[in-house]
């Protein structure tokens, strides 16, 4: 009577209840996600910087991401004098409802996600650019100039750092042959895209860090210069939800990176061991990547607008796109796929050598310099 | 002599040859009518109030003085005497360091601004007109440093008492910032 | 003027007319390192104007030591420079010193130094954690150098009583003797000094952003340093060995082997750097008063009267200080109170140079610019 497979259609009552379930279950794993990443950030962090971290809350601080939920709702909710009202308290909710949107097509498991959709791939293209919206909305509305700043500069980064962010993933898209992320996962039960296409993989996570606001990308809410940006003056509630969509983007985001370059769900050389398993390797494959961005956020610091910008524009679009031509010929005269490898390694490794070269270019002036300090001059330029 | 030396010719480490400073400085000051005298650690220069521009320029610009710095200026109320303005100066291409005193009235004393030759004059002359009540004249930027900006109270002369005014402005009637006396 | 269909190419010719916006940073703000605010004309990222407002923490300093005997004033001239109050003590009994013409033992002369020259390592520590902030490497260069602060501030409580403020030195020596196992202890904490800035150079120095953000941002030359008054690492950043402790000696500096490091450009990564380096050589000062220190003897003059009194006279001691020379003009004319104190604080004749230091930057490097100069609002405020 109640199909309740992995459907994609959008009619009939049972359906839309399946949905409705599917969509809650996916909120509350998402909702004890965020709270134990926090945790897990402050953890992560404070072993970087030789320090505990939150300890007394629970066993090994475990409840403090709950206690610090609950004093979250408890606070006020305030709104400046000269806030755009409606503007201001709608902003945190058009920052959060891409994000879930987001998390709706993602296949955790095989064949176990929200809604299974054709066009998936597409679908989060076009809803991640809505972030924005509600990032710009907090930046105006707020009636702060600090809010301004951080929410014009995060219009500027967001928008810049999208546009490699989706050509990398279009690179993939096209040796894959279909948008549907449970078919892109399910194809790779030989070897992961990311052996496929390391550059597409490498210009895909630095893009992600600077989607996400993270270190070194964090210049919308740098806390030293304008004290968290466009949700400086939000409180209680509000801020949270932000908080909440941050981390959420960041969960999300994982998963999406982890399923179109790691295989997902998919076990590396093949294998179906069931639904647990399969869960329990996209979230490792996630989590991963998730304390890698935590261990750059700790180690490095932050870029100005302008190398910020000259970094997207100047090296990693061009990449991206030299990477889709060399797709298209291979694909199109049917190159096999150690050639895609082969094309797409020697990218990388030229994006690296450019990284590179420019820290060489300003280590020539600077050689030796970690530990000069012993001698008596500041190296020659 | 270190490679730094050769860059610039600054006798750097040497100790600070102030003996000639004063034989320098004789025929300059008796000129502007001033006299030398030598505290614990400089030469003093007592110079009256109308020449210290000349005086300045002076030790600015000769090659045998070339006091490029100027360390502190500091207000003295001296009571019965009057207020005083003392300058110090230093000379990085000779290691001298030289006080100038500026004997001043006590009430509406107008002193010639330094920002021009010495742009690092310019918190320190606005700190000393707040303090003590000088005018600095052709000061670019004369508003009040440390204290508020609408304060005219002069903390430092020693007339003032240590706590009377911020009682005042507390208990008794008007706002803040008007001195009441 | 209107815009005929023909024309409407000609249009995006037209200017955007632009308003320059004003932001206020500070008195609250992470990057002021204190209760200071400058507000900052800017032009989108590009700062066009910079007024510093100073004063929030205006204790009236110098009144207050007019109204104390000399005795009793020193414990407010800790809390100028509140990273190093040990340095200031050493200024403010040295002008009182030169004033009443007292000598000082040798050993105190040695802990004098000593204790000086911790407390340089002690602000320099948090100049490099907090500028490591200020770029953005999320506090991790912070936690770092507090490691290491901690350590020091711990031998200043053992050896003083008080971590921060710890009124040790007195007028003609310092107040008690070294604790037992003092010179093992320092001995261990200078390889522990050593080893964060290690820790630091790596993190900071070593990091490509860290460079590419701070080398090349606004140079200056040692004439434009000299004008605007500024001292201290910032202007040996710019290639000046001009160092207080070398040029002027006073204490037992003289009898000390160091070098004096400088930068070339004076541009923000030198001012780092030579912090770096300074600290280093601070080491290099410890070490050898450690070793040529007198191990027992007086540590204060046994001829002081009960109660200190000065006929007349006045003197302008000037010191190294953690941020550049820190002078103390004192006058005294009879009686138990100086008649007048006043202080030439590094920080306020740097700060004053901000303006024309900030204006033409980014706002980033505007913060990194201040960052910089390494102020302390005590000092600034009086």
């Amino acid at each position: 009577m109640v199909d309740l497979s992995f459907g994609d259609t959008l009619f009939g009552f049972w359906n839309w209840v399946d949905a409705i379930i599917r969509i809650l279950i996916i909120v509350i794993a998402m909702t004890v996600m965020v709270i134990y990443l926090t945790y897990g950030e402050r953890k992560v962090v404070a072993r970087f910087q030789q320090r505990l971290g939150p300890t007394r809350t629970g066993p090994a601080g475990l409840l403090q991401g709950i206690a610090d939920a609950v004093k979250l709702v408890g606070k006020e909710d305030i709104r400046p004098h000269n806030a755009d009202r409606w503007v201001f308290e709608f902003a945190p909710f058009a920052t959060f409802i891409p994000v879930l949107m987001t998390l709706v097509i993602l296949p955790f498991a095989k064949d176990w996600g929200v809604r299974n959709m054709t066009l998936g791939l597409f679908y989060v293209f076009a809803i991640l650019g809505l972030n924005i919206v509600g990032i710009m909305m907090a930046g105006l509305g707020s009636g702060n100039k600090f809010a301004l700043l951080g929410g014009i500069r995060a219009a500027a980064q967001m928008i810049s750092y999208e546009i490699p962010l989706v050509l990398s993933l279009l690179s993939v898209a096209m040796i894959t042959g279909t948008l549907n992320l449970n078919i892109i996962a399910e194809q790779q039960d030989r070897y992961p895209y990311i052996i496929l296409q390391p550059l597409a993989f490498l210009i895909f996570f630095t893009a992600m860090l600077s989607e996400l606001h993270r270190a070194p990308f964090d210049i919308p809410v740098a806390e030293s210069e304008i004290v968290g940006g466009y949700f400086v003056e939000y409180s209680g509630i509000r801020w949270s939800m932000f908080q909440l969509s941050e981390y959420a983007a960041m969960w999300a985001f994982t998963v999406f990176g982890s399923i179109v370059f790691f295989g997902g769900w998919q076990f590396p050389k093949g294998g179906d061991w069931g639904w647990g398993w399969q869960l329990a390797l996209t979230m490792g494959k996630s989590l991963t990547f998730i304390i890698a961005i935590m261990w750059v956020r700790t180690t490095v610091p932050r870029l100005r607008i302008d190398q910020l910008m000259s970094f997207c524009w100047k090296i990693l679009l061009p990449l991206s796109l030299v990477q889709i031509i060399a797709n298209a010929f291979i694909i199109v005269y049917g190159g096999e796929y150690w050639l895609l490898s082969l094309t797409s390694g020697i990218g990388a490794i030229a994006l690296v050598a450019i990284i590179i070269n420019r820290a060489f270019r300003r280590s020539t002036k600077t050689t030796g310099l970690v530990g000069a300090y012993r001698s008596l001059q500041v190296p020659a330029p | 002599m270190t490679k730094a030396d050769a860059v610039y010719p600054y006798p750097i480490g040497k100790a600070a040859p102030n003996k000639h400073l004063a034989e320098l400085l004789e025929p300059l000051v008796s000129e502007l009518g001033g006299t030398l005298s030598e505290t614990t650690t400089d030469v003093n220069a007592d110079i009256p109030l109308e020449k210290l521009g000349q005086f300045v320029e002076a030790l600015n610009q000769r090659s045998a003085l070339q006091f490029d710095m100027l360390r502190n200026i500091s207000g003295v109320d001296l009571e019965a005497e009057g207020l005083a303005l003392k300058y110090h100066f230093y000379s990085f291409k000779h290691g001298h360091a030289l006080q100038v005193t500026v004997a001043t009235a006590y009430e509406g004393a107008h002193v010639q601004t330094l920002t021009g030759l010495y742009p690092a004059a310019d918190w320190h002359e606005r700190e000393a007109a707040e303090m003590f009540g000088f005018t600095f004249d052709g000061h670019p930027n004369p508003k009040n440093l440390l204290l508020e900006e609408d304060l005219h109270i002069h903390p430092l002369l020693k007339a003032h008492p240590l706590q009377k005014v911020e009682i005042k402005q507390g208990i008794e009637a008007g706002p803040p910032g008007v001195i009441l006396s | 003027m209107t815009v005929w269909p023909e024309q409407r190419s000609l249009v995006a010719d037209v200017e955007f007319d632009t308003v320059d916006m004003t932001i206020n940073i500070g008195p609250q703000h992470p990057a002021t390192h204190g209760v200071f605010r400058m507000v900052l004309t800017i032009d989108g990222e590009l700062v066009v104007d910079c007024e510093p407002y100073i004063g929030y923490l205006h204790r009236g300093l110098e009144k207050l030591s007019e109204n104390a005997d000399y005795r009793q004033a020193m414990g407010w001239w800790d809390r100028t420079d509140y990273l190093a109050g040990m340095a200031c003590e050493f200024t403010y009994c040295q002008a009182v010193e030169k004033l009443a013409g007292i000598d000082v033992p040798e050993r105190a002369e040695y802990i004098r130094v000593m204790m000086t020259e911790l407390s340089r390592i002690n602000s320099h520590f948090l100049f490099l954690g907090a500028f490591g902030a200020d770029v953005g490497s999320f506090g991790t260069s912070f936690i770092y150098a507090w490691r290491e602060r901690e350590r020091i501030y711990d031998l200043f409580e053992e050896v003083a009583g008080d971590r921060m403020f710890p009124t040790y030195f007195r007028i003609g020596g310092v107040t008690m003797d070294l604790p037992e196992n003092f010179e093992s202890r320092v001995r261990w904490l200078l390889g522990s000094i050593e080893q964060g800035l290690e820790d630091l150079d790596g993190l900071l120095t070593g990091n490509e952003i860290f460079v590419e953000r701070c080398r090349g941002l606004n140079p200056m030359t040692t004439e434009r340093a000299i004008a605007l008054g500024i001292t201290g690492p910032c202007l040996r950043a710019t290639g000046l060995p001009w160092d207080l402790r070398k040029a002027e000696p006073y204490g037992i500096y003289d009898r000390m082997k160091f070098d004096i490091p400088t930068g070339r450009e004076g541009d923000v990564f030198d001012r780092y750097f030579v912090r770096l380096s300074e600290m280093y050589q601070s080491v290099k000062i410890v070490e050898q008063c450690l070793s040529e220190m007198p191990k027992s003897g007086l540590i204060l003059n046994p001829n002081l009267p009960k109660t200190l009194r000065i006929e007349s006279g006045e003197t302008y001691v000037r010191h190294e200080g953690t941020k550049g020379e820190y002078g103390i003009y004192a006058m005294a004319r009879g009686g138990v109170k100086p008649y007048r104190m006043k202080l030439r604080s590094p920080s306020f004749c740097n700060l004053s140079a901000l303006r024309e230091l900030v204006v033409g930057n980014y706002v980033a490097d505007a913060i990194i610019i201040l960052g910089s100069l390494d102020i302390v609002l005590g000092e600034v405020d009086k």
